[in-house]
């Protein structure tokens, strides 16, 4: 048996599942569910949720516990941590997901237009930091917290690629 | 209107790419006529390449360098033998340059001519137009030195609120709402002072402010001949970035009186601008129901299809009987609006990221069927979204008898429709399926921001949350199980992951490490 500590928009469900004979017993906050799945592909399944039909797509999405589940037409992002890891993360004081990334890589291939910031710049919250052309469109980038620029990769004019590291925060 | 040629035409280029590519191609198969597609070095595989009878390379990935290079077009054009070409929607649709070029190569360009593109192109002249065409054009003066009681009564005229903003330039620079008659003096002089610095050109331009406009366009045809019709009107209210992503026909609050007006209104300046085609006359309407005129597109709309699902009318087939010369086969009584048709447009963006791009590939796509349900894709499944083009993947259009069944077999659909590796726009309008204020028909083009201030678009009922939670953490139990078993299977590990104690699992992931970081 396993626990989950599941967290959609701040509702927290405790999930446990049993794999028994082709089955899964799932309880979620102590209601049960008899579960099967069926995989598709790489990442789909179909699941039966008390014999509920739900085609689904699950993929991790930024951080380490972050996933989105695209089901009946929704893209749902949810939170999925064991149980007692969850349980010494709250006793730490830490919020879900609240790793910084020191690093800032580009997620997809673009054109730098602008850069707002130098090396030994403080920045805000949501403060821009460069724009991206990519798809016809312009992408402001905004710090996603308060922090120190350290380094800066790019400048206007240069193409980036997927992955390339753009910036780095002290 | 001259003498007018009549050439049957044979086969057709189609200087264009993706799903309106592809629904081009469609209407040449119906027709019988030969079509020739035209491709950058990433839409190598395209499904637009692949729909095609002929396919031409005509360089590298940006259109710059490809689908908008007039010389490239032209030569495979020639070298294929196509004796017209069709341009789509972007690109050189628009593009009275590219028109005239065509009719001086001795090629027919599917669409007006250069001159009604150049005429209704201008912003100043199509307004113009439109005024001598006898169209409501929105209310306004440029305010130059005038006193303060001279603006007054030019804004008492127009009516409050009232606009005011920089005449020389845009991107809201000096714009300002003024609601009230004491407001009006400090808000001219402050706009004026703002326009100065901007632009170097303190004149002020003033006019009325439509508070929840809605946007509503009315489809023309227009033959050589002289005849013109209208085929209803299309709201296009819900926008992001002042572009459209949910398209009906009918307009919730159309009447029938209101619809001959504004589509007389559209034909009437078409046959002042010597308008030939396919084409959609621009309308803000306010909450009163008064329009005004905004502009005319001059090409063959993205939402389209809302139109010919009511009328029954193949507007791409038209666009070519009427470049053949042929009069329009239909009247305007001929034209008879049947139940309602909503288009939801598929971007590869992300709705909660401000709807930015998301590029990937494809992992799988599966379009939705059944009863009333019409799908213009430009993609196939594996396929790469590519990011130097529009994000638009495909365009999901569905039909009912009236708007009630419209929009719950839109629900359907959307709940169908499959696209996984690549962030969508389906969940977006499934919500918004949902919305109380879209299901009274209630809209205005502030519609997003006003309903959805935050960007938030998922609305979760309980128990589909509670599923949701459940979906999540069978996925991750099969995965930690999947791991457990091939280390056991491996001999090497004898089952390791599964025994990790929850301290350990927590070093390696860092948490304590990012606890302490995490004060930056």
């Amino acid at each position: 048996m396993k626990r989950y500590l599941v967290t959609i928009d701040a509702s927290e469900y405790t999930i446990d599942i049993d794999y028994r004979s082709e089955t899964y017993h799932v309880t979620v906050n102590g209601k049960e569910y008899n579960c099967e799945v069926s995989k598709l592909g790489e990442s789909r399944s179909l699941m039966l949720l008390n014999n509920l039909s739900y085609e689904v797509d699950v993929h991790s999405s930024g951080y380490e516990s972050r996933r989105v589940a695209f089901m009946r037409g929704m893209e749902i992002p949810a939170d999925v941590e064991d149980y007692n890891l969850a349980q010494m993360r709250k006793a730490a004081g830490v919020k879900i997901g609240e790793k910084i990334e020191k690093v800032l890589k580009a997620l997809m291939p673009g054109l730098v237009l602008k850069v707002h910031v130098n090396p030994g710049d403080s920045v805000v919250k949501g403060q821009p930091l460069f724009v991206v052309e990519a798809m016809k469109m312009e992408n402001v980038i905004k710090a996603q917290s308060d922090a120190v620029i350290k380094a800066v990769h790019i400048k206007a004019g240069v193409s980036i690629e997927k992955g390339d590291k753009l910036l780095e925060i002290a | 209107m001259g003498e007018v040629m009549n050439r049957k035409i044979k086969k057709i280029l189609i200087a264009n790419r993706g799903e309106i590519a592809v629904r081009v191609m469609r209407a040449c198969r119906d027709l019988g006529i030969r079509s020739v597609a035209v491709f950058s070095d990433c839409d190598r595989g395209a499904y637009h390449v692949r729909m095609a009878d002929e396919a031409y390379h005509i360089g590298p990935s940006p259109a710059s360098q490809s689908y908008l290079v007039h010389d490239k077009l032209i030569d495979v054009a020639k070298r294929s033998g196509a004796d017209a070409i069709h341009p789509g929607y972007g690109f050189v649709a628009e593009n009275a340059v590219f028109a005239e070029r065509c009719a001086k190569e001795g090629i027919i360009f599917i669409g007006p001519t250069a001159k009604a593109i150049g005429l209704l192109g201008d912003k100043l002249a199509a307004r113009a137009c439109a005024i001598e065409a006898g169209l409501p054009v929105v209310p306004g003066a440029t305010i130059d030195g005038a006193s303060a009681e001279e603006a007054l009564a030019i804004a008492t005229k127009v009516g409050f609120p009232v606009l005011v903003k920089a005449a020389a330039g845009g991107g809201g620079k000096g714009m300002r709402v003024v609601r009230s008659a004491d407001m009006l003096e400090e808000s001219l002089k402050t706009a004026a002072s703002e326009a100065k610095s901007a632009f170097g050109d303190g004149r002020v331009y003033l006019e009325k402010y439509l508070e929840r406009p809605r946007h509503i366009e009315i489809q023309i045809l227009c033959d050589m001949h002289g005849n013109g019709i209208h085929l209803g009107e299309r709201e296009c209210s819900i926008q992001r970035r002042h572009q459209k992503v949910i398209e009906e026909s009918p307009s919730p609050v159309m009447t029938p009186e209101l619809r001959e007006r504004m589509g007389m209104a559209s034909v009437n300046i078409a046959k002042r601008a010597g308008y030939v085609g396919a084409g959609t006359c621009e309308f803000m309407v306010d909450q009163d129901l008064s329009f005004y005129f905004l502009e005319v597109n001059t090409r063959l709309q993205v939402e389209h299809p809302v139109t010919e699902m009511v009328t029954g009318v193949d507007l791409v087939k038209e666009q070519i009987a009427i470049a053949e010369g042929e009069p329009l086969r239909y009247r305007q009584d001929d034209i008879k609006l049947s139940g309602h048709a909503i288009e939801c447009r598929i971007y590869a963006e992300d709705p909660e990221q401000g709807f930015a791009p998301s590029t990937g590939t494809l992992k799988h796509f599966r379009i939705p069927a059944g009863p009333g349900v019409r799908v213009d894709a430009g993609v196939v499944i594996f396929a790469d979204i590519p990011i130097y083009y529009d994000p638009m993947i495909a365009k999901m259009i569905v039909w009912g008898h009236d708007r009630t069944e419209a929009i719950a077999r839109t629900k359907r659909a959307l709940e169908e429709f499959r696209v996984f590796g690549l962030k969508t726009t389906i969940g977006f309008h499934r919500v918004v399926m949902d919305n109380a204020t879209f299901v009274k028909g209630d809209l205005s083009t502030r519609f997003l921001e006003e309903e959805y201030p935050d960007n938030k678009y998922t609305v979760l009922d309980t128990d589909t949350r509670e599923h949701a939670a459940i979906v999540v953490a069978l996925d991750t139990f099969m995965k930690e199980r999947h791991i457990a078993v091939s280390a056991k299977n491996d001999g090497t590990n004898d089952g390791a992951v599964a025994t990790l104690t929850p301290w350990v699992a927590f070093h390696r992931r860092g948490g304590l490490r990012t606890f302490q970081g995490s004060g930056s």
